[in-house]
């Protein structure tokens, strides 16, 4: 399969998780969409390796897993704090630094 | 002319503690009357008092020939040229110390008892002491700059004392005007000093007093003696800039009688007696000093003649006395004029203070037709009036007669001296003359409508306590006695001639001869002619002066309104500038400055009003703008 | 080949459409946790054998369970009840279509080749292991840092401080 495949699958897959950005309102739900986007750039960062003839990019999908994963992990303790405080895991409702 | 600072010994000598006293006097004053306010009249008085001691030590420090002077430490110093904050004692500053803190001293005293009743008694004897402290300044002042500062303090002072009740607007006005008017001189006074430092290099009196005659061009000099006689104009209350003294009697009456008589409007007169030296060369600025003080002396006292205000004839008796002292300078004899300087301050504060205690006796009322009779209640404070109301006529022996004796005799010689005042000398002496018998007859009609005849008023006077009264019996004895001592005993022609020059001293013929009584008492004339013709008219004919009013109709409005100076100048200066202010404000501050600044603010205000909207606090809205500015920034990359 | 990466899209596009739609949050980890396995598919077909299986342990295992267990905790029943935004939805999909349109353009023009592929290449244990700890291995060290942080940080966050008053309504 050629290169552009890949990509456009991956492209087709960040625009997915950001439109799920945009539009869900659980905090939780949202936090799953960035590992979408995550994802689909760690697909096209695959992808380029291998075009490349390189392992470069692989090595860097390896960092993003694990900054992936500190994320997941402080990610949800501040949703648990959020919720602690306001009974509410909704993103729209936590808008207390709007003036 | 012979300089006088070459040969004179220079003594070193602490001379800052004597301004230092009324300074430290102001501040712990006012920090102490702000939990007891009785206190602070009696530290000032102290403080005052103090100072006072230190130059009578001074006084009796100071030998033949000698001046002391003390360089407290370097003020500015640019390049070559440098200022000290200098202080400088001789015999001319020995005589105005001792007038200033002396008199002060006895007014501190008196206005303890004038103000015993006024809420903020502490801010008042702050402010007298800091005036006590700048005019120290401005006599003590080694150098034009040190006397700049005294200068300028004097005239804060006065400003502050003047609208010391503020809360009456006309009162805050009066002080306004007084501020404003004394800006106009010292504006001349400042280029005058601006001149001097671009061609001599120095402010220092002692050195220019060795430079100036050897290199001054009379164009030069008579330009400098011109302006800083403008700023004396300013400071001593002359034509054209006299407008504000009268007003300057809103302030208390204590005021009145330091500042607006005895000691700050004689700074003029003392500017013009220090810098002798300079005047000299320019005969022309002379002649045009004598012009303006005949002029001034005559239009004061024509004025005085109408006024019903007792300390508005005063005011006005100032403004005309001044005129006396620069005619005497005027004419070169500078001595005479310091001579007339202090027994000017002599009588002239005790008559103030002499009005202040009428005025508190008749609860606040100024109005003399609303006095009379006061003789019965109030003994002392009338005979001390009428001691100096015969002192200030000029008649032997009291103390007025010696000072303008000499001012008549000056002017008549003028012109030996000075060859641009040999036509107008003798003028000018008839003019003097005339002016006393004017001076004579209205301080007289205000004695005689104050003390004699029956009471008028509606309150019930009664004599002032002992810390007014004291002060006018002192004051009341110097103008009695003081012309006898100054001529005779201390010979101030012969003391202030180790300072500036005096001409020839004449011992002439002793004072206890009879001759010497008779001629004493025949040169008295226009003194009695004005006392006769008052007492006659305001005790005796009493409906005369009505019916001499009514017969000059026109001439007596006009020296009612005080030839309507206030309203020529209100006219061809007050209102223009008022125009000119106003659209400056109207037109250039609001609707420009203003304008910009608030439509900056309204721009950024709307523009922070529509990016606000976009704002939310919404997550998602933040995520959603983040997308779009990236999805730009890719299609801007690739369209490059 | 192509019929292998046919269905892994497939899967892979319908499971991440699954993981917005959703209305149940657990609906959405589920999907997540299937695209998350098709794409480990991808990097297997694209010989990053070492990547595919640690996107299946870490992220298809650990952290998945780790985001169902918080929402287990915090009331997974928790059902949208506001409707999402029609607006938003209709904007960003119109921007999104516009990205995935020019994107794939360009990409497709540039990209059209499979490119190099050699055996010394692939994406094994042993060789991804050696690029991290020769060239990479400053950054492999920091990011062990980061995880120690990470975890010290959400402990912090997350655990109650026992002495706060428990009577205050708004805090638990």
């Amino acid at each position: 399969m050629s290169t552009s495949s890949y990509l456009t699958i991956s492209i087709i897959l960040f625009s997915i998780g950001t439109i799920g950005f945009v539009v869900r309102r659980n905090a939780i739900v949202v936090f799953m969409c960035v590992e979408l986007m995550l994802n689909a750039v760690n697909l096209a960062f695959v992808a380029f390796a291998r075009h490349h003839g390189s392992l470069e990019g692989e090595a860097a999908v390896f960092f993003v897993m694990v900054v992936a994963a500190a994320e997941a992990a402080v990610g949800l303790a501040i949703i648990i704090a959020v919720f602690r405080n306001h009974r509410s895991i909704e993103t729209s409702d936590a808008d207390h630094l709007r003036l | 002319m012979e300089s006088m600072g070459s040969h004179r010994e220079i003594v070193d000598a602490s001379l800052a503690i004597i301004p230092l006293c009324p300074l430290v006097g102001a501040m712990v004053a006012y920090i102490v009357g702000q939990k007891q306010k009785d206190l602070a009249g009696w530290i000032a008085t102290a403080a005052s008092t103090l100072a006072f001691l230190f130059v009578v030590k001074n006084f009796f420090a100071l030998g033949t020939n000698q001046v002391l002077l003390d360089k407290s430490f370097v003020w500015l110093s640019v390049g070559n040229f440098s200022i000290d904050f200098a202080f400088q004692f001789d015999h001319l500053t020995a005589v105005m110390c001792l007038v200033v803190t002396g008199i002060g001293s006895l007014i501190h005293l008196y206005s303890v008892g004038y103000m015993a009743h006024d809420e903020s008694r502490p801010r008042f004897f702050a402010y007298l002491n800091l005036f006590l402290f700048s005019m120290l300044l401005l006599v003590l002042g080694a150098n034009l700059l040190v006397l700049f500062v005294g200068w300028e303090g004097v005239g804060l002072c006065s400003y502050l004392l003047i609208g010391f009740w503020h809360k009456n607007i006309a009162f805050a006005g009066a002080g306004r005007k007084a501020f404003v008017v004394n800006r106009i001189g010292d504006a001349a006074f400042l280029l005058a000093m601006f001149l001097i430092i671009m061609n001599y290099g120095s402010l220092d009196f002692m050195a220019l007093s060795r430079v100036m005659p050897g290199e001054t061009s009379e164009g030069l000099a008579t330009l400098i003696s011109v302006l800083l006689f403008i700023g004396a104009t300013g400071k001593s209350a002359q034509i054209p800039l006299f407008v504000w003294l009268p007003d300057a009697m809103a302030g208390p009456t204590p005021v009145s009688a330091l500042i607006h008589a005895a000691t700050m409007v004689t700074a003029g007169v003392y500017l013009m007696a220090r810098l002798n030296f300079l005047f000299e060369m320019a005969p022309l600025a002379m002649l045009v000093v004598c012009m303006v003080a005949g002029l001034t002396a005559l239009v004061a006292a024509t004025i005085a003649l109408v006024q019903n205000d007792i300390k508005k004839v005063l005011a006005y008796s100032t403004v005309s006395q001044l005129g006396f002292m620069f005619l005497a300078a005027g004419a070169g004899a500078y001595w005479v004029a310091i001579f007339h300087l202090v027994t000017h301050a002599f009588f002239k504060a005790c008559l103030f203070l002499g009005s202040g205690s009428v005025i508190h006796a008749c609860h606040h009322e100024q109005d003399m037709r609303h006095m009379g009779g006061l003789q019965r209640v109030m003994p002392f404070t009338a005979a001390t009036y009428w001691i100096s109301t015969l002192a200030i006529a000029g008649i032997f022996p009291f103390a007025g007669y010696f000072s303008k004796h000499h001012i008549l005799s000056a002017l008549e010689h003028a012109g030996a001296h000075n060859p641009q005042l040999f036509p107008w000398g003798v003028p000018l002496s008839y003019i003097a003359t005339f002016a006393a018998i004017l001076t004579a007859f209205y301080v007289t009609r205000s004695a005689a409508m104050t003390f004699l005849g029956s009471y008028r008023g509606h309150a019930h006077p009664h004599e002032s306590p002992w810390q007014m009264v004291v002060p006018l019996v002192v004051l009341a004895g110097l103008a009695l006695v003081g012309g006898v001592f100054l001529e005779g005993a201390l010979s101030l022609q012969h003391y202030l001639g180790h300072a500036i020059p005096v001409g020839d001293v004449h011992h002439g013929e002793s004072m206890a001869s009879f001759s010497f009584l008779l001629n004493a008492l025949l040169h008295s004339w226009p003194g009695f002619l004005g006392v006769g013709l008052a007492l006659f008219l305001y005790t005796q004919a009493k409906e005369i002066p009505g019916k001499i009013a009514r017969a000059f109709g026109p001439f007596t409005q006009v020296l009612a309104n005080k030839y309507y100076v206030d309203e020529l100048y209100g006219a061809i200066i007050v209102r223009p500038l008022e125009g000119m202010a106003r659209f400056l404000w109207k037109g250039a501050d609001q609707a420009v400055i203003d304008g910009s600044v608030n439509g900056t603010a309204a721009v950024v205000e709307i523009s922070g009003e529509l990016i606000r909207t976009t704002s939310t606090g919404q997550l998602r809205h933040y995520g959603f703008f983040m997308f779009v500015g990236t999805l730009f920034i890719i299609f801007f990359y690739m369209a490059l | 080949m192509n019929i292998f990466f046919i269905l892994l899209s497939a899967i892979a596009l319908s499971s991440a459409l699954g993981v917005i739609l959703m209305r149940n949050p657990i609906h959405s980890a589920l999907c997540l946790i299937v695209n998350l396995v098709a794409i480990a598919g991808y990097f297997a077909l694209l010989n990053a054998h070492f990547l595919a299986l640690v996107q299946i342990i870490v992220y298809a295992g650990a952290i998945m369970v780790l985001v169902v267990f918080v929402l287990m905790l915090l009331n997974s029943k928790l059902e949208e009840q506001k409707s999402a935004g029609l607006f938003m939805l209709v904007v960003s999909s119109v921007f999104a279509v516009m990205f995935i349109v020019h994107m794939s353009k360009i990409y497709g023009a540039e990209f059209s080749t499979s490119g190099v592929a050699s055996a010394s290449l692939q994406g094994t244990v042993a060789n991804l292991g050696r690029v991290l700890f020769t060239q990479y291995v400053f950054s492999f060290e920091a990011s062990a840092v980061l995880l120690m942080a990470a975890i010290v940080g959400a402990a912090m966050l997350a655990k109650t401080t026992p002495e706060r008053p428990r009577g205050d309504g708004e805090r638990v």
